[in-house]
């Protein structure tokens, strides 16, 4: 799975930890998620879809689309 | 209370709760080895304290699946991956180690097992721990 996390962030100036702080998760999650080495939960998903005030698939989207 | 890369704060602190049970059920079953095998206690006194082992490890037990359904979703993950690493290297070393017995290795005894099982279940969070390695924030 794709995702827009780390452009997203950084047009917000979030750091990865400060990020992690808003979802109650560790940077690690943060940046495994940025890197691709993790796809998060569905909760945490739309967890992350809600801090960005966007819709989840305009953050999350199937690899190659 | 601070967090680590991988542990959030919730996570350190429920982490310290089943680390405080273990260390008190490790030392229980030391303590009770010890009195036991060195007939130093009555029976009725070594049956006590095999009970309160059971007891404190019980808790161990519960207080880890607290810490399991409340962790980080990444830091459960690297968490159930290290428990089925351990497990599936525990039957490997118990189940081959029975053929080396007949081949005339020395027997070894239960606590043996659950040694292999622990240096198991912590390798495999340190290679969870790695795979997920924090890259340079960028």
């Amino acid at each position: 799975m794709d995702n827009r996390l780390r452009v997203l962030r950084a047009e917000r100036r979030w750091s990865q930890a400060e990020l992690a702080e808003r979802l109650g998760v560790s940077r690690q999650t943060v940046n495994a998620i940025e890197t691709g080495k993790y796809d998060p939960s569905l909760p945490l998903a739309f967890a992350i879809a809600k801090t960005f005030e966007m819709k989840i698939e305009d953050v999350f989207s199937p690899n190659g689309m | 209370m601070t967090s680590s890369l991988l542990y959030t704060a919730r996570d350190i602190r429920n982490y310290s709760v089943f680390i405080w049970w273990m260390a008190a059920s490790m030392l229980t079953f030391a303590a009770a080895t010890i009195l036991i095998d060195g007939s130093v206690i009555p029976a009725a006194a070594g049956w006590a304290l095999t009970t309160a082992t059971a007891i404190l490890m019980v808790a161990s037990m519960r207080s880890y699946i607290a810490f399991l359904r409340n962790a980080d979703e990444l830091l459960r993950k690297v968490h159930l991956e290290a428990l089925a690493f351990a497990f599936g290297a525990g039957v490997v070393a118990m189940m081959c180690y029975r053929l080396c017995e007949r081949l005339g290795a020395p027997k070894l005894d239960v606590n043996d097992g659950a040694l292999v099982l622990f240096i198991a279940w912590i390798g495999g969070q340190w290679i969870g721990a790695r795979r997920f390695a924090v890259a340079e924030e960028q």
